[in-house]
């Protein structure tokens, strides 16, 4: 589901006087940018839903030494779970910061592997000033270069009443409860890494985004 | 392209060259295309509202602090920082940031008027647990799942060229633009990245989809006292 950052709108139409009306289709599909697109990761809409695939959240911080990147997935899910480390899907992060706001100068890319049972690792790709990959194991903080990566299974950071937002979009009332956090108490799957600012700083503007693709097509 | 989307189409060819520099849209000047983008999901009975807002001067207006339009931040869809000032979204994203009560403000409210943040508390303001205040900042799964050990050394990563792999998701802004493409264009636009945004390729979707909501939720804005910034037409 592509709740999170993908809030659940999910809208279509194109009818200004019957807008009210086409609020309702597709309402319950997606969030934030969890289980979206939903042809391609959402259970309700397809039988081989990708799951691992799966953007929650990009997050991207600057402080006076370092931008912070951080990529959630495959989540949210039951606190009962495990992380999910697919070695078939490959994560971008892409950085844009000079030229073209649409061109990226610093894609980042990011797979996992396995080393016996249990046993996953994190490949890290593409930062400016590191020499060859950052590699290492999950759940352990890997620091090369000045990059400090880790990748791990984590509480799922978003924050939204979804349930409110679907009410909202059913009724056409303002339907939210800042009580009521449909993310809390789940976890997901994360990637962090902190990068000195001078490694990307070129000018003053940065766009960001993510991307995931599966190997050989989508499931 | 309805005429509402004329209107948005028009605002971007008017604002977003300011915005975003030395992007060009492709799509300016062409209104010829009058092929609706999104189909039209099945009829539900539900009351129809009579609002009819025009949402030009939402998508015109500039975002405090940060130098876009509400129209420059959408597109392209990328999270946009501006390193000379601080830190927080929609200047870039923290952790801790109320994105959606953000966003809320920002694409209906009238920002000569209202702060963008005065609908954050609609939402819940914070997350459940407290986040971590050094790295990886994001806090420690909860319950007790089962981890990875962290014994490994020798992983079998691809080695595959990125040729070989097929996009599935993208994602730059929260909520915004994915919550304003319709469901029958959404697997377009995952496949699609920040170029086709700014070549104007979704601004019809955005444009449909703004005004639909603000049709239906500008009447509980006015009841809360707050200025929406869409214009009736």
């Amino acid at each position: 589901m592509t709740i999170g950052r993908k809030l659940p709108l999910a809208l279509g139409g194109a009818g200004l006087a019957a807008a009210f009306v086409l609020l309702t289709p597709g309402i319950g599909i997606l969030a934030a940018d969890h289980l979206d697109p939903p042809s391609r990761t959402d259970p309700a809409m397809d039988s081989t839903p990708d799951r691992p695939a799966d953007i929650a959240d990009i997050y991207a911080w600057h402080t006076s030494t370092s931008v912070i990147l951080a990529l959630t997935f495959s989540g949210p899910q039951a606190t009962t779970l495990p992380a999910t480390y697919d070695r078939d899907v490959l994560y971008g992060i892409n950085i844009s910061n000079a030229g073209a706001t649409t061109d990226t100068e610093i894609p980042i890319r990011i797979k996992f592997g396995q080393d016996g049972a249990n046993q996953y690792g994190v490949d890290v790709s593409g930062i400016p000033g590191v020499t060859g990959d950052i590699t290492g194991p999950v759940e352990t903080i890997i620091t090369k270069d000045g990059v400090k990566v880790r990748a791990g299974l984590y509480d799922d950071p978003f924050f939204f009443d979804l349930q409110g937002f679907r009410n909202t979009l059913a009724t056409g009332n303002l339907a939210f409860n800042p009580n009521r956090d449909f993310f809390a108490g789940q976890n997901l799957t994360a990637v962090v890494i902190e990068i000195p600012r001078d490694r990307i700083e070129a000018g003053s503007r940065l766009d960001i985004w993510a991307s995931t693709a599966r190997l050989g097509g989508q499931l | 392209m309805t005429a509402n989307s004329r209107k948005f189409a028009a605002v971007l060819c008017r604002t977003a060259p300011i915005a975003l520099g030395l992007l060009t849209l492709a799509a300016c000047g062409d209104n010829n295309n009058d092929a609706p983008p999104v189909a039209t999901p099945a009829p539900t009975p539900a009351p129809a509202t009579t609002a009819n807002f025009n949402v030009t001067r939402c998508l015109n207006q500039t975002i405090p602090g940060t130098g876009l339009t509400v129209a420059g931040a959408v597109v392209p869809d990328t999270l946009k920082i501006n390193l000379a000032a601080a830190s927080g979204f929609p200047n870039g994203r923290k952790l801790t940031d109320p994105v959606i009560d953000v966003t809320l403000g920002v694409i209906f409210l009238d920002l000569t008027k209202n702060s963008p943040a005065l609908l954050v508390g609609l939402n819940p303001t914070a997350n459940d647990v407290a986040f971590r205040t050094t790295f990886p900042y994001l806090a420690a799964p909860q319950g007790s799942p089962p981890l990875s050990n962290t014994n490994g050394a020798n992983f079998n990563f691809r080695t595959d060229a990125e040729s070989a792999y097929v996009r599935v998701d993208r994602m730059g802004m929260p909520a915004v633009s994915t919550a304003l493409i319709g469901s029958s264009r959404k697997t377009a636009y995952n496949d699609a990245s920040p170029a086709d945004d700014a070549a104007g390729t979704f601004v019809p979707d955005l444009s449909t989809t703004l005004t639909g909501l603000t049709n239906a939720l500008a009447d509980d804005l006015v009841a809360r006292g707050l200025s929406p910034c869409a214009t009736p037409n």
